[in-house]
């Protein structure tokens, strides 16, 4: 009675234990650049980057999206879509994480993380206004 | 000076920590009134220096000493006082004081309510957790090594790579850098001590199971533990509770939970917890279980410490919203769950042969197995949402930079738990309270809740027009526990109310799990020409300028002012009108939107979402804009609403980012307007049908002075016409201090704009910014048609996870009066006993 109990706990423990780890496993996902996501057309990636402040954004009323410019840790440009109005903190972000597909060379994002330097990196120096001597 | 105080406080409780650890080491081992002594004293001692410190600290951000980086990066002059106090456990190292501080509190009831079994064992592991705790604070250097990030530390310490320090030594920044804008919420006071009181509180339970297996003593911890597992579970559920609505009503992340990691790094404790405590009740009623307790409680303790680790070592990185600094912590964070883990496994693989459930085995139809198998549901669930947590780690086993898991992940797990938690909390419960002996005594008995629950199911099911079968199970499941434990409790309610904190427990937490269904359905309301666009974008017929498919529908209406749009069949709003109000805030703007159901009679109400700028983010030029979103809130759904942007927001990001701004608007007569705006050198604004450029200042040449003047200049000023694109029109208004007699004069001629009936006057400059004022009046009021881009969501359900979330508040309190009483009752029994005992031994 006690052994078959046993058994069929860790019968069930391995059988549960692989099934989650092959479902996590298949949904993460890697960070990736703008040219793998190309790659994976279609498919949800994670690119990291920065705003290119000098290339054209806006908010589209046409179409209700936020559109800029983003480089990617490689240093490729591409435009991407976010289908929201543009996140808090976007102007002050030192990087962003968008999440979307890639297709025909425009990054389609409907969720970005925006990372912020003074309140969550203290290793960038902050800028310091008025002094007072 | 206050600093270097600070500093040595806390070097000094570090050290009071390590002497309150050796002194309860030997008085366990030798149980001396002298040692006991002394280690009490150590550790109150180290309460009481960290108590000063933390006024310290207090006092430093109230005097603003801006000097000291704590104070500088947290703070700024303008904050309110709430939030002064608020701010200092808002930084790693405060929030590090406050966890200690609390658990200092939770120590000193437990010197004064556990018995001298279990006293010194347990508070030397209480103590080893707070020497780790201290060593975050101490900010020393030996042999090179920097140990932790004192709170104490100052600008120049902090960054002495700035320039300014060689010019100016005792340089002190006359602001600070100020709390983030979306952390300035009344939610930032109350929410991090509830949870960091929750973590001091689930150390007793892991102490006291430490303790146990050193002594040897397997069943007695329990019940003194069990309220105190209790309390800490209440207090983490309440704080996470108030994390959600925080993260719901005003940081309008879209929901009260999206699984982020800092999220769930509070929820898996929680939820080990209460497997735990299961297993505990289990325990205390047959003896049994009692390897599964000591686990529960150790591992509870150890997954706090682990999102401790994992939430600010900067592990999480790139996972999360709201990680915290990354201080350098990570070996100490990491010694520190290392040896929390170590303590527990070797203690236990030490004990684990003498530890004998020395009783049957339970039959499987048994209240007991049924808890303990609930018991391992509750802990399997908390070991999937983990694994998705840290999967910054341990996805590296799969890919080389690992991404959070989809939401799906975690949302597709859930539901088979959440199902199996349902069935099996009505099965124990019946169990628990019954006279069940068989399967068909158990079946009958259910017979009555599972008609009702079917009938239940099916009308949800059918109300909600419910396709998916995986949500169908889910309602099913879900409805069978609440019915069958709102059975149990109405059973339990009349024959032993005191007695009600279990069976309402399950009844509040079924309905949350009820209610969290309805996040499945929730959906942006829109009107029939955007449901009919996202159609087409779904059937890819919508192209871009460029000529590729739009493939992103739209979650947002377009409103303009006064003109209704039907939205979701039902209701009918309206945006009457926005202004800035800087009720809150500087630079806030309120909308009101008027809505109409026109499923109640056309009934209506009132809603006035606000945008405000980002101030104490926003840096230089640009302009960061955040919404606060407003809900009404309903029984059966809430309509979730912000605005995604307006034509105010619109205009003042414009011209701010042209360098101009509007100062003010006058309309004389209803028709003429004056309108008063600055501008810088090249800056521009659109006013009406004219492009507004500032080109350039020109001095004016003594000739042309006016008489005694003391500056004049001339402002060459450019009006392009917006709709007939080659007319333009230059002019050059000027400018001139008059001094008369003693005072100073503003001498500013108005300027005809052609024959257009426009009267510019060029009324102000300031000298160090070229910014100047500009009154301009005889525009004809031109009404531009205001708009807002409004969401609104639809979201089903929210109300019943609040009204499970209070009832399982309200449960956990009952059921700790019940087992604290308990607790007290045994103690004075046992005591009773002892003294009898004296009594007896003293008559022979």
């Amino acid at each position: 009675m006690k052994k078959s109990r046993l058994f069929i706990g860790i019968a069930f423990m391995v059988l549960f234990t692989s099934l989650v780890m092959y479902n996590f496993s298949s949904s993460i996902g890697t960070y990736v650049d703008f040219e793998q996501a190309e790659d994976r057309e279609g498919y949800r990636s994670y690119v990291i980057g920065t705003w290119e402040t000098e290339m054209p954004h806006g908010f589209s009323m046409e179409s209700k999206t936020f559109n800029f410019h983003m480089k990617d840790e490689q240093g490729n440009v591409r435009r991407v879509v976010f289908n929201n109005a543009k996140p808090a903190n976007f102007e002050d972000a030192d990087q962003l994480v968008v999440k979307g597909t890639m297709q025909n060379g425009v990054f389609y994002s409907d969720d970005m993380l925006v990372k912020c330097p003074s309140k969550y990196n203290d290793s960038q120096p902050v800028e310091l206004t008025s002094a007072e001597s | 000076m206050i600093g270097i105080i600070g500093k040595n406080l806390i070097l000094l409780a570090f050290f009071s920590s390590i002497l309150a650890i050796v002194f309860y080491y030997l008085d366990a081992k030798q149980q001396k009134p002298l040692f006991e002594k002394l280690a009490h004293g150590f550790f109150a001692l180290k309460g009481v220096l960290m108590l000063v410190a933390s006024g310290l600290l207090i006092h430093l951000i109230f005097a603003h000493q801006f000097q000291y980086y704590y104070v500088f990066n947290y703070t700024s002059l303008d904050l309110q006082a709430q939030y002064l106090a608020a701010a200092f456990y808002s930084g790693q190292e405060g929030s590090f004081m406050l966890w200690i501080v609390f658990s200092f509190f939770v120590g000193l009831g437990l010197m004064k309510w556990t018995s001298p079994v279990y006293r010194s064992p347990m508070l030397f592991f209480f103590s080893i957790t707070q020497f780790f705790l201290l060593s975050m604070l101490l900010g020393v250097n030996v042999f090179g090594t920097t140990f932790g990030a004192s709170p104490f530390r100052t600008l120049m310490e902090q960054m002495p790579q700035l320039p300014v320090w060689q010019v100016n030594p005792d340089f002190i920044p006359a602001d600070g850098s100020g709390l983030n804008d979306l952390l300035r919420s009344p939610w930032i006071v109350i929410h991090p001590p509830v949870i960091f009181l929750g973590f001091a509180m689930m150390t007793i339970p892991y102490a006291f199971a430490l303790a146990a297996l050193w002594k040897r003593a397997y069943q007695d911890w329990i019940y003194p533990a069990l309220p105190w597992a209790l309390g800490a579970n209440l207090c983490l559920l309440i704080a996470i509770f108030l994390g959600g609505y925080w993260a719901y009503e005003t940081l309008s992340f879209g929901g009260y939970w999206a699984w982020d990691p800092v999220e769930n790094a509070s929820l898996v404790p929680w939820i080990v917890g209460m497997a735990g405590i299961h297993t505990m009740l289990v325990q205390r009623r047959s003896s049994s279980s009692k390897k599964a307790s000591l686990i529960f409680a150790i591992l509870a303790y150890v997954l706090v410490v682990y999102q401790t680790f994992l939430t600010r070592s900067g592990v999480l990185g790139e996972a999360s919203v709201h990680s915290f600094v990354d201080l350098g912590l990570y070996n100490q964070l990491l010694m520190f769950m290392l040896t929390m883990i170590g303590m527990g496994v070797v203690l236990f693989v030490l004990r684990f042969k003498e530890m004998k459930d020395m009783h049957r085995e339970d039959p499987i139809l048994s209240k007991e197995f049924m808890m303990f198998l609930g018991a391992l549901i509750l802990f399997l669930s908390g070991l999937v949402i983990i694994l998705g947590t840290s999967s910054p780690i341990i996805g590296r086993l799969f890919v080389e930079f690992p991404t959070p898991p989809e939401m799906s992940f975690y949302n597709n797990w859930s539901v088979p738990f959440a199902i199996l938690i349902s069935i099996f909390s009505v099965v124990t419960q019946y169990l628990w309270w019954k006279k069940v002996n068989s399967a068909e005594t158990l079946a009958e008995q259910l017979l009555f809740p599972t008609l009702v629950t079917a009938i239940v199911a099916i009308a949800t099911i059918m109300i909600g027009e419910v396709r998916n079968p995986v949500y169908m199970l889910y309602i099913l499941g879900v409805w069978f526990g609440v019915i069958g434990n709102g059975w149990v409790m109405v059973q339990v309610l009349r024959k032993k109310p005191r007695m009600t904190g279990g069976t309402l427990t399950h009844v509040g937490f079924t309905i949350m799990l009820l209610g969290f269904m309805g996040a499945a359905f929730d959906r942006p309301m829109l009107d029939e020409d955007t449901v009919n666009y996202n159609q087409a974008v779904s059937r890819g017929e919508v192209l871009d300028k460029d000529g590729f498919p739009v493939i992103q529908p739209i979650n947002m209406v377009e409103l303009k002012i006064d003109e209704p749009k039907f939205i979701d069949n039902r209701y009918w709003v309206t945006f009457l009108g926005g202004e800035v109000t800087e009720k809150n805030r500087p630079g806030e703007s309120e909308y009101t939107i008027r809505f109409e159901d026109t499923k109640r009679n056309g009934r209506t109400f009132f809603l006035t979402p606000v945008m405000y700028p980002m101030v104490a983010n926003s840096s230089g030029g640009s302009m960061n804009w955040t919404v606060d979103p407003e809900i009404k809130v309903g029984a059966f759904h809430d309509l979730y609403t912000y605005v995604a942007g307006s034509s105010i927001v619109e205009r003042l990001t414009n011209n701010q980012n042209n360098n101009a701004s509007e100062i003010s608007t006058t309309t004389e007569d209803g028709e003429i307007q004056t309108r008063v705006i600055r501008v810088k050198r090249s800056g521009f604004l659109e006013l009406d049908d004219y492009k507004v450029t500032f080109q350039d200042f020109e001095f004016m040449q003594e000739s042309e002075y006016p008489e005694n003047a003391t500056i004049a200049v001339r402002a060459i000023l450019n009006f392009e016409s917006i709709s007939s694109s080659d007319s333009s029109i230059t002019i050059k208004p000027e400018f001139a201090i008059v001094r008369e007699g003693e005072e100073n004069i503003t001498w500013a001629p108005p300027v005809n704009l052609g024959d257009t009936g426009i009267v510019v006057q060029f009324t102000n400059v300031n000298p160090q910014s070229e910014e100047i004022e500009l009154r301009i009046s005889g525009f004809k009021s031109v009404n531009e048609p205001e708009w807002v881009l409004l969401t609104v969501e639809k979201k089903p359900f929210v109300s019943v996870v609040w009204l499970g979330t209070f009832l399982l508040m309200i449960g956990f309190s009952v059921s700790i009066f019940r087992r604290w009483n308990d607790q007290v009752r045994r103690e004075r029994n046992e005591k009773n006993r002892v003294k009898a005992d004296d009594e007896n031994l003293a008559y022979e």
